[in-house]
Formats: structure tokens, sequence, C-alpha cells
């Protein structure tokens, strides 16, 4: 199938070229294949996968979401189907389609990145991994690493050494200084940094005096965390050079050019692909008509165009 | 699976605190008994998440309605919804019922406004001529208007009526005059087909096993997405496989139909 490109929002990150910057993000677009009915995943610049271990993981028990004003708290657990799986039953489908795959990469301790990343590298048509370093539903691994700048310095090392692609490291917010860490992590040899990741959050049923969720606290994502988010994203682009790609409750063509007037190259699309499926395609087409409406040649041009004074 | 905007033929308030959601839909689709659909009002911002109703019936292949509850913020977001108000719909979601053969009989266990999931099962069973008894619980007299009552009766099914406070019909649960029935052999050579609150679908699962009927239930959960992208909406289920998707199953993608036997009753917490 071929599809129009519009030229000007091609971006390029760590050598890998998209035919626009807008990706839909881990967690909330499943294994891709799930929105092949809904949208045209030949318009998508990219997706990155659910966070994939080298072992299939079950989760937590239910109830596992719940909706919040402008956002949502979830305490999935990283229920997936393993990396073996991915490759050997997802991958083969998705090489029909012209729209980069990047897999999120998950594990307990840095080993079972490692592993799962060396399983990951067997198969054809992953363009990069986006390493989950901030996953706030699990008690080891995830957040644990990524609050820490020289744990996470360290597995960023030991990822990149196992890995034959790009790495992307995935951010979390729930950190003081997003800099130091980011500092670490792009010291370590990471080729982008993608953030961020859900808030930490808790929301208690009065009734019964017990959280809403099984997991006790939960990662508020949605429109309610995007100002955190591009304050963070422009912060890190203070910190280092590197890429960066924003993520945090985009759920318009405006949200995602804040991200990038912040420092972001490109821009990950969350919950609001939950109630509206088709919101990529839209972003895409909107930063089209901006493109055209303010004469921008390359839409990359807008990426640190914050004007402070 | 397709998500298009309907418009609002109706949305009436059948009983207090109950309304019928009429939807014209500029599509053709195809709907079978127990699927379901993500709704939300059109533009609107908060609830932010679509909500997940049973398609209550469809007539010919673009008129699909909902009988709906308004318990949150969700559904009181859908009764604010005008003649020609726009509604986002994604439909049809989830499996659907297994049909009995000929030769097999049907038992309908509706609970409340689980009614919604069973009555095109009902439409089916009766076209296909089997052999059908309703067991239709609801909490007062008012409630089992709200819930379909007067549809579930059209049918001509042997109907048993009963509401927790007793304003109408048996004063008991739904469970109780099912659990009658099924120890006076209406069991036999029968399908039990349940929707309605989780104490009342594990009960129905009980008694199943008891009096080893095979028996189908509709499960809830919220719902963040509807296709299964989210795995927000899980329930814990027997396998053999207990690693990935095995021990917990989405409800919205995998069911929202399961063979009662492989609900873990005793774990889950969803619907209390």
């Amino acid at each position: 199938m071929s599809t129009n490109h519009d030229p000007r929002l091609a971006v390029t990150i760590a050598g890998i070229n998209f035919n626009n910057p807008v990706l839909g993000a881990s967690g909330t677009f499943g294994y891709g294949l799930e929105f092949a009915e809904l949208i045209d995943l030949n318009r998508l610049g990219g997706f990155v996968t659910k966070g994939l271990s080298a072992k299939p993981l079950s989760g937590n028990p239910p109830p596992r979401i719940v909706e919040t004003h402008g956002g949502m708290l979830n305490a999935i657990g990283l229920q997936n189907i393993g990396a073996r799986a991915f490759v050997e039953e997802k991958l083969p489908l998705l090489r029909r389609y012209d729209t980069r795959v990047i897999a999120n990469v998950f594990g307990y301790s840095d080993d079972e990145y490692v592993e799962a990343i060396t399983m990951l590298n067997d198969g054809e048509g992953i363009a990069a991994y986006e390493l989950n370093i901030s996953c706030p539903n699990v008690k080891e691994g995830g957040i644990v690493i990524g609050n820490s700048p020289s744990a996470a310095a360290r597995l960023t090392a030991s990822a990149k050494r196992a890995s034959s692609r790009p790495l992307i490291v995935k951010l979390s917010p729930n950190v003081t200084d997003v800099g130091e860490v980011a500092h670490a992590i792009a010291d370590a040899g990471a080729d982008c940094l993608s953030l961020i990741n859900t808030v930490v959050g808790m929301s208690i049923d009065v009734k019964t005096r017990r959280p809403r969720l099984s997991y006790g606290t939960g990662g508020l994502s949605g429109p309610a965390i995007r100002p955190i988010a591009v304050r963070m994203v422009y912060e890190a682009a203070k910190a280092v050079d590197l890429p960066l790609i924003g993520i945090g409750g985009i759920a318009s063509t405006s949200d995602a050019l804040e991200f990038m007037i912040a420092g972001a190259t490109a821009v990950q699309i969350g919950t609001a692909n939950y109630y509206d499926p088709a919101i990529t395609m839209r972003v895409v087409d909107g930063l089209s008509d901006y493109c055209a409406i303010n004469d921008i040649a390359r839409i990359g041009d807008i990426t640190r165009s914050l004007m402070t004074e | 699976m397709i998500d298009i905007v309907g418009i609002t033929e109706t949305n009436q308030e059948i009983a207090p605190g109950y309304r019928l959601l009429r939807l014209a839909l500029d599509q053709d689709v195809e709907v079978r008994p127990g699927q379901f659909a993500m709704l939300k009002p059109r533009h609107a911002r908060e609830p932010l998440l679509r909500r997940a109703l049973a398609i209550y019936r469809i007539d010919g292949t673009r008129r699909i309605s909902f009988l709906y509850q308004v318990l949150g913020r969700g559904t009181e977001a859908l009764a604010q919804i005008g003649e020609g108000g726009e509604v986002e719909t994604m439909l049809p979601l989830g499996n659907s019922w297994p049909l009995p053969r000929a030769d097999e009989r049907a038992i309908v266990a509706a609970g409340g406004i689980g009614s919604a999931s069973v009555l095109m099962l009902c439409e089916e069973l009766k076209k296909a001529a089997v052999n059908t008894t309703v067991f239709f619980g609801a909490a007062n007299a008012v409630a089992a208007v709200g819930c379909g009552l007067d549809d579930f009766g059209s049918f001509g099914f042997p109907l048993t009526l009963s509401t927790v406070d007793g304003s109408a019909g048996e004063h008991a649960l739904v469970t109780a005059p099912l659990e009658r029935s099924l120890k006076q052999g209406g069991g036999r050579g029968s399908t039990i087909y349940a929707c309605g609150p989780w104490a009342m679908m594990k009960r129905v699962s009980e008694l199943a096993d008891q009096f080893e009927v095979n028996c189908f239930a509709s499960l809830e959960a919220p719902m963040g997405c509807g296709f299964g992208v989210c795995v927000g909406c899980v329930v814990a289920v027997r396998t053999e496989e207990t690693l990935g998707y095995g021990s917990y199953k989405r409800v919205c993608t995998d069911g929202s139909i399961f063979n009662a036997k492989t609900v873990r009753w005793d774990i889950n917490t969803i619907g209390h």
C-alpha cells in the first residue's frame, strides 16, 4: 500500500527515519495490530509496544484502572506476552505496515532487561528499543531504577552493549531533578530520551476506605499531566543535547506542538488513544496544516524553538 | 469494529434512573447477542473515557438501542444527550452468547440492568424456537420496568419475576427461584445465560456447578478502551497457563462472555 506522506513532517532520530513525528505510546497501543481496523497504520510515524519482558508477565490483580478528573490511574503491572512471542507472533504481521515499530523493554533486574533485548535482537522489523525504567506499578525494576541516576546509567550502559538497535530511555516524572537523570543516561550511551511516564497517584473509595486500585497506587495519565510533562521536556532539553520524544496527555495538534517547541523531536500519544482511537491521524493532519499555515519547511524546525524573551 | 458518530433519536427515561438511548448510524453494523459498544457524548471533555454499554437491540442494521442505568459520571453525561445529539460510538465489541442446539433448552437469568445484555439473546432463542425460561430480578417494581421487564414479557417465555424488596413478583433474589427450578430438574439439557451483579453471577455459577448445568456469564468491568489495548478490564480465570494473558483475561476482547467455570469467582473483586 502506498501512502502519500507530507515530506515536511519527516523526522530522523538516532538514524531512524520516521514519516512523521506522531507515535503511539507504550501501554496504550497494544502491539499495534489492534489499531489496524481503526486507523491507517501506514500513516502513523510509529508506535511503541506494550512493555515486553523476557518471560510473559501476568500483571496485577483487578481493579487496574480508575478514571479521575482529566485523566486516569492505572496499575496494569506490565501484563505482556513476552519478547519471544512478540517476535514470533506479532512482528511478522507488523512488517506489512510502513510504520516504525519501537519495542518497549522491561525487566525486574538488569539481567532481565538484557535478556529481553537479546531475544528482540532476533526480530526483524524493530526500529529501536525503548527502555522502561519508569513504570510505577511494579515493585522491582521500572521506577526503582529510573529514580536513581547511577542505577539508570548502569542499566543504560548494559542495555546499549546488548542492543543491536538505537536505544531510547523512557524517563520517570517522579524525580526531583530530571536533568540529573537525563545527564547520567546520556553519558551512559542512550541515543534518545522519551518522557514522561505516568505520575504516581492514588484514589480512595471513601465508602470502603480502600484504594480504588488493587495495587494501592497507580500511574496518572491523560490531559491532567500535560503541563508537568511539557515542563520536564523543557528541562531535559536544557540538560542534554540528545533528541527527545515528548509524552504526557497529548490530545490535540496544539498539545503535540507544545512538546516540540519545548524540545521534543517527536511525540507519543497515549491515553487519548483509548477514547479517541483516530487521534494520531488527526494530529498528523494537524501538523501538516500547521506547517502550511506558518510556512514551515520541516516540522523539525520548531523543535527547541521556545521563545523565552 | 467501527468507530462512528451516532445521532440520538431518543434518550428517554423508562423509569426513574433508567433510560433507553436509540442511535441512528450512517453505516451498517452487524451485531451478535451479548456484544457491547463504547459510548461518549461527542466532544465531551469530561469524563474522559467512553463507557461500555451492552447493545440492547438493533433494528435493521443502522438503528441501535442501549438500555442503561444512570450510575456515575459516564452514564450521567450520556443521560444529558438530547434528540439529535451526537454520540461517539465504537461497536460491535466483545464476543457473543453461544446459542444452544435446537434440542437443548435455555435458562436466562437477568439481574438488574444486566438484562440489557440478554434481550437480543432472547430474540435469537425465540427465532430458533429454543425452549426458554427467564428469571428476571430487580431491586423493586420500578427498577424492573427500568430494566426492560415489558420487553422480556413480549417473547411469551415463562418468566419468573423477583424483586429484592418484594414490591413486584417474588420477594427474593433472582437466584432463589432459579435454584428452586434447578432442584425440580429444570436444568436438564439446559444452558444458563447469566448477566447481572457480580454476587448474583457468582451464585448462579455455583448453582450451575451443583446441578451440573452449562453456564455462561457476561461480565462487567471498568474499561479504558474496550478493544483490548489498555489491559485494564481483566478478570482472573482458571487456567494452566499462568503467565502472559493466561491468568488474567480481558473482559473487553476475551469476553465479555465467559464460561462460568473458567472465572475465578473466589478472588475477583470487579463489580463489587
